[in-house]
């Protein structure tokens, strides 16, 4: 049981319908789900219940929309806009109990599983397959597949192999009503209409809790060539980048680390990269063993002729594998440089790619802030991280200008200010830029016709009405994050 | 009754809301499609757009087109800067009619669908206003994902008016393998361990072309690459006696895709046309089943994907077969699981239902129309 008594009328409710140890009470323990990976804004929930299964899920809702409550779904908040927090009052759905694999069907390439499996879990039960899940996020180990989907989650191998809507054949969700609806399983690759699962992809839970998934299984490649090209100039990388796109070459990824980046990353980890460099390349080509080396030269040459001052390669599984995990630890060690960090997630056109990083760096130095960068180079999705001090009020908001200014740039150029992070509450206010009042008005009909009441994560990846998040405006003058104004 | 022809945005929002006013329908159909549903209502204005490219970036590898434009046209000018769009649909198609009634063929098993595509679109909604989602870059999470949703929506959420898609390079060569063989059973376990191997296709298709059923295989790219990959698949072909190498064909793109063509081309023609979608490992048996109706009642055209368990079948059949038919592909769909699409219907025959069975997600499916165009105004009834 809780340590302190249930206040809320709907705690008794749902601890008579999911048994007490699946609803969390205690201050102290929902304090753990007061943010997610985006750590500038904060709410603490009223509850945050574990379900296991679909039925639970449309019960509980019932019960929280009953009480006029938000309901929040939540897989493993590693999300990095804020989209998983409860703001002013709200349950959370979290689905880490939901973690069943319900079957794997290898003939047709599909696995169903319940929202709360972990993308790394799947891939792992059918690795003697030759197939794999391929989403790939760096936050794969901790992540839900029902958090990769509400996200649309993107990854390391999304070049080539595409994003985690492109990976989802079905959903089943339950809707604010309470009512479970199952999409296109019966098709598997087709479906009678338009594409409901693509719309639940990337929804940021706003439309209803995805709780089933049929994720679609591929060949996992089985010949590789991976290399590293050293740059002094980070202008030449993109630039380098730019030119394997254009010369119709389709590597699996092509992820860039800056100077910064790969210093902190050396000094963790000890992979051996040069400490001087200004920018490193990570590409990795995969498909038919006898023509690799041919397109591993094509590649090499283009980043000669753009500079390269180093360049390795390697088709040994081991170095393989310590080389993608310097790229997946990158993150972690971040932490090294400054308490907490911003993650931008801007996408721009591949050819635009050296002007905005060239110009990030800029806005960078204005508003003083340390800056690095570790991105999806070959998908133009850049991740400049942004260092700060989340207890000193005057550097959150500074960084906050920061990125949105880097963001508006990026939408100048062509770009979004999202390409696989969402909007959640981080991004809300740059909405207006990006969309038309109408896109926005079709984007809230949609959201009021599956859920009337507003009673899902409302006041995430669309703005608003009733609950408006104002992070670019101290509560207080002393507090560090956002004000939320609830109204 | 007349047809209006549209390119631009603010004719068409001006079409809409003056239909609004009017309370008369818009209809769309498409030009290969205009049997798929339910008929239009008796009192509307048919619509048709038309229109050409906006903008290529060549070095991102995206297009930005209007929806009117005919593919043919977009490759003729893709091809100028080696680059394709990977859909394989006839040249007179429109990029909106593709789009809105998610066509796909054999290029599927390589390159995706129009649904892995897309990059963004602008739509005219129902109650006329211009309404833009998506963007030009490949990755994109900000808003919902309506461009998406919009494929394969039969014109019933919006008038479509300008996609964006990615584009690919344009393959030097392309080498398609014909094994043919008596029954299309074992072609599903040979597609499903080619896909393993060096021999994983991005072309993938079958037919039945009298008296033998043919599997076709292709590979594009340079020649040393697909001479590996076909070599590949001889080695897989050597486990199945009962299948043979019957043809092998080189090209460039442009001879595949005439290939191609070839073969859908009955259904441009055919009184009744069904689509058939089952669990890939059972388009085999599925297609087996159609024969077997077919030599006992009459000849059916059938071609099928079997990575995605897609059938097409029909051909020129009275009502009575069309309806024979369709219990046909109700049982076979009942016995595999699946639905069922009618693309053509001998004069509509209302008995035959055009969608089977109904989608589950129905009911959300008609609140979401009912938000997107709040009169009924865009292809009413046409699904929902
Ligand atoms: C170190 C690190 C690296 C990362 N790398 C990447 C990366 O490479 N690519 C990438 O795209 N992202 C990355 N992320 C972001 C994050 O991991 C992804 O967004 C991930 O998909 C979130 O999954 P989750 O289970 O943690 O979801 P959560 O954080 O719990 O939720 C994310 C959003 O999805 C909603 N949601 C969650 N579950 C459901 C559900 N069942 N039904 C409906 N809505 C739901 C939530 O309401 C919220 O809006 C990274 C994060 C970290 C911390």
């Amino acid at each position: 049981m809780p340590a302190s008594a249930p206040t809320h009328p709907v705690i008794p409710e749902l601890i008579r319908l999911l048994g007490p140890d699946a609803v969390l009470t205690d201050p102290q323990e929902l304090r753990v789900y007061e943010c997610d990976g985006f750590p500038i804004a904060k709410g603490l929930p009223t509850a945050v219940i574990f379900p296991r299964d679909t039925v639970q899920v449309a019960q509980a809702v019932g019960i929280i929309t009953r009480h006029n409550l938000q309901v929040i779904p939540r897989g493993s908040g590693t999300g990095l806009a804020g989209g998983a927090v409860a703001y002013g009052s709200g349950v959370i759905v979290c689905t880490s109990r939901m973690t069943r694999i319900e079957s794997i069907d290898l003939d047709n390439r599909v696995a169903v599983v319940q929202a709360g499996v972990l993308n790394t879990a799947l891939s792992d039960a059918i690795l003697h397959s030759g197939l794999r899940f391929s989403p790939d996020p760096s936050s794969q180990r901790a992540s839900t597949i029902g958090g990769n989907a509400a996200t649309n989650a993107g990854g390391i191998n999304t070049l080539k192999h595409g994003v985690t809507t492109n990976h989802v054949l079905g959903v089943e969700f339950v809707t604010a009503q309470g009512e479970i609806v199952q999409t296109r399983a019966t098709g598997l690759y087709d479906g009678v209409g338009p594409d409901l699962p693509a719309l639940l992809c990337g929804s940021e839970g706003i439309l209803g809790i995805l709780t089933r998934i049929w994720c679609r299984l591929v060949p996992i490649p089985r010949h590789f060539r991976t290399m590293y090209a050293v740059f002094n100039d980070s202008q030449a990388a993109c630039r380098s980048v730019a030119d394997v796109i254009a010369a119709g070459l389709v590597p699996a990824s092509m992820e860039m680390m800056d100077g910064q980046m790969v210093r902190v990353v050396e000094e963790a980890f000890h992979y051996g990269f040069p400490t001087d460099a200004q920018a490193l390349l990570l590409i990795e080509i995969d498909g038919v063993e006898r023509t690799l080396d041919g397109q591993l030269q094509q590649v090499v040459s283009i980043c000669k002729h753009n500079g390269a001052c180093d360049i390795q390669h390697c088709s040994d599984p081991t170095r393989r594998a310590e080389l993608w995990s310097a790229r997946k630890r990158a993150f972690g060690a971040i932490g090294r440089l400054a308490r907490s960090y911003c993650t931008q997630d801007a996408c721009l056109p591949r050819s635009a790619l050296a002007k905005a990083i060239k110009e990030i760096t800029e806005i960078g130095r204005r508003f003083g802030i340390t800056l690095s960068n570790v991105f999806h180079a070959g998908d133009g999705n850049v991740h400049p991280i942004l260092l700060f001090d989340e207890d000193n009020p005057d550097e959150v908001q500074n960084t906050l200008r920061c990125s949105e200014e880097i963001l508006e740039y990026c939408i100048t150029l062509g770009g979004t200010i999202t390409g696989e992070h969402g909007v959640g509450v981080e991004k809300l206010h740059l909405m207006p830029k990006l969309f038309s009042p109408q896109t926005l008005r079709t984007f809230t009909d949609i959201k009021t016709a599956l859920d009337p009441g507003h009673h899902i994560n409302d006041g995430k990846l669309i703005p608003s009405d009733t609950l408006h998040i104002e992070l670019m405006q101290p509560a207080t003058p002393r507090s560090p994050g956002g004000a939320m104004v609830i109204g | 009754m007349s047809t209006t022809a549209l390119t631009y945005s603010q004719d068409i929002a001006e079409l809409v809301r003056k239909s609004r006013e009017t309370k008369t329908p818009l209809v769309d159909y498409g030009l290969a499609h205009r049997g798929l549903g339910h008929a239009p209502p008796n009192s509307h204005t048919a619509i048709q757009l038309t229109g050409g490219l906006i903008e290529h970036h060549v070095p991102d590898m995206t297009v930005r087109a209007h929806a009117g434009m005919k593919l043919g046209e977009l490759q003729a000018t893709l091809r100028e800067n080696n680059q394709l769009l990977p859909i394989d649909a006839d040249d007179d198609l429109s990029l909106g009619e593709i789009l809105t009634h998610n066509v796909y063929g054999a290029l599927r098993q390589g390159f995706g669908s129009v649904r892995d595509l897309v990059l963004g679109l602008s739509f005219i909604d129902g109650r006329g206003d211009d309404i833009a989602v998506g963007g030009r870059t490949v990755k994109n999470v900000a808003g919902l994902d309506v461009s998406r949703f919009m494929v394969g929506s039969l014109g019933q959420f919006g008038i479509v008016h300008t996609v964006t898609l990615r584009t690919s390079a344009l393959p030097p060569q392309a080498t398609w393998v014909e094994l043919t063989g008596h029954d299309p059973g074992p072609f599903d376990a040979l597609v499903r361990a080619a896909l393993l191997t060096d021999a994983n296709p991005q072309l993938v298709d079958c037919r039945y072309d009298a008296p033998r059923w043919v599997l076709r295989m292709g590979y594009l790219g340079k020649s040393a690459a697909t001479a590996v990959q076909v070599r590949s698949l001889e080695t897989l072909d050597d486990a199945h006696p009962d299948l043979h190498v019957t043809h092998t064909g080189h090209g460039d793109m442009r001879d595949l895709t005439r290939e191609l063509s070839i073969t859908r081309a009955w259904r441009r023609t055919a009184g009744a046309l069904v689509k058939l979608v089952v669990p890939p490992n059972t388009t085999g048996r599925a297609c087996r089943l159609l024969k077997e109706w077919s030599d006992s009642n009459h000849p059916l055209h059938i071609d099928a994907l079997p990575p995605f368990g897609c059938v097409m079948t029909g051909g020129h059949l009275s009502a009575e077969q069309a309806r024979s038919l369709d219990r046909v592909v109700r049982d076979v769909r009942r016995s595999l699981g699946g639905f069922a699409v009618w693309h053509a219907r001998p004069g509509n025959d209302p008995s035959i239902t055009p969608f089977s069975p109904e989608p589950s997600e129905m009911t959300v499916l008609r609140k979401l129309k009912h938000a997107l165009d709040p009169d009924n105004l865009l292809n009413p009834g046409r699904m929902l």
